[in-house]
């Protein structure tokens, strides 16, 4: 029988459709095989659109495609964020973590977000019918059952909130800003400002300094006889600070893993 | 944190990001894609907590700010701050390789308020370069 999520994107792409619908039938039994299926199913949407936006590409690893389709604005942060978001737990699972079953359904949720999405950019002008994701149905719960799911989910909820933060205090702006409203304000006041300026004669940094300094390798840079030293001193600094924020956010990760395979344990020995 | 010390860390991440907005939306092409490089840059140059940084972005304290109060804050900044601020800025003008007039303004409007000698402006310039290429790797093939 067709999935009642996922049944629709046969007439739109065989191959991710299978996919999403075997991920669907695993989410349960197998959780690990379901996150497996997504991150195929994510890597086939993203071959398929990095064809049509950068075939130069499409050989390139599944992080390295989103990234590009970001860049080109094919893909927009929601949609960015889901991809990653099944990569990543994705590759976990690859790696032999155990998932609990929550996880896993979230991730197929996202699946599901992104196929409506996907069927409309890949055919365009198509009227893609998405309906409501519906859990697909298990065997009756016991008491037991229902109470580990729900020590899955609060772990679910509290790994997204600390993600949302993460991801929140990366970007430049807001998740809930109106970026377009603030880059026009922002605009329209620089261009006042650039008015008097000019009016009053206020100099300018020297842009032949900068054009010069942004067309030259930057192997050259860091040779370079006057720049050269603080060139290289500023990379290892930087490099090293990086490093640092870096480490902190994969140890993050680490522990999301951690929390999640301590859970999949308890629940196994349990059951 | 003390109030005092978190206050005054949320004052430096609220100047940071309106710096880096300006510059980011000067040139007219407003930043669809997601720009960690920004937030990334406040975390391990600017030494920012991630909640620092989540409480400046809050819409009750950037909202109602102006390209003028940035100006007036980076006025204030301890002088190591304001070349930072003015190195993560420039970093921000060379993601896309060029720079637009206003772009260019606003980074002369920085660096006056700052009060940076020709040769600081030149350090600081060198310094975004080598950042942007480790941050945005991309701008080294947007050729």
């Amino acid at each position: 029988m067709a999935s009642r999520n996922f049944g629709f994107m046969e007439r739109y792409d065989q191959r991710v459709s299978r996919l999403a619908d075997q991920a669907e039938r695993y989410v349960y039994t197998d959780p690990e095989s379901c996150l497996f299926k997504l991150r195929l199913m994510v890597e086939t949407m993203a071959r398929t659109l990095i064809e049509l936006q950068a075939p130069q590409l499409v050989d390139s690893d599944l992080s390295t495609m989103l990234r590009a389709l970001e860049r080109s604005q094919l893909l927009s942060r929601k949609h960015a964020d889901q991809m990653h978001a099944i990569r990543r737990d994705g590759n976990s699972a690859v790696h032999g973590d155990p998932t609990p079953s929550p996880t896993a359904m979230r991730r197929l949720h996202d699946a599901h977000r992104l196929s409506g999405w996907y069927c409309r950019t890949v055919k365009r002008g198509a009227k893609v019918e998405l309906h409501a994701f519906e859990p697909p149905p298990r065997a009756k719960d016991s008491l037991k059952n229902k109470a580990q799911w729900a020590k899955g989910e609060a772990l679910e909820t509290s790994i997204e909130e600390q993600r949302r933060r993460t991801r929140e205090a990366l970007l430049l702006f807001g998740e809930d800003e109106d970026i377009d409203a603030i880059a026009g304000t922002l605009i329209e006041e620089l261009r006042g400002w650039d008015d008097i300026a000019i009016a009053a004669g206020e100099p300018l940094i020297d842009a032949e300094f900068v054009a010069l300094v942004m067309a030259m390798d930057i192997e050259k840079l860091l040779e370079h006889p006057r720049f050269g030293v603080p060139s290289q001193e500023a990379h290892a600094q930087a490099e090293a600070q990086f490093d640092l924020v870096r480490g902190e956010l994969e140890a993050k990760e680490a522990a999301y893993r951690t929390q999640r395979r301590n859970l999949a344990q308890d629940q196994a020995e349990d059951a | 944190m003390t109030d005092a010390a978190m206050k005054s860390q949320v004052e430096l991440a609220t100047t940071w990001f309106l710096a880096a907005r300006t510059m980011a939306v000067a040139d007219g092409n407003v930043p669809k894609v997601k720009e960690a490089a920004a937030g990334l840059y406040a975390r391990a140059i600017l030494e920012l907590p991630e909640e620092v940084c989540v409480a400046a972005k809050n819409q009750q304290n950037i909202g109602s700010l102006r390209v003028e109060d940035c100006l007036a804050a980076v006025r204030t900044l301890p002088r190591p701050l304001g070349e930072k601020i003015m190195t993560g800025v420039m970093m921000i003008a060379y993601a896309n390789r060029e720079m637009h007039p206003l772009e260019v303004r606003w980074a002369s409007m920085l660096a006056s308020a700052i009060e940076l000698s020709e040769e600081d402006f030149q350090r600081c310039c060198v310094g975004a370069r080598v950042i942007a290429t480790m941050l945005n790797p991309s701008s080294e093939d947007a050729d």
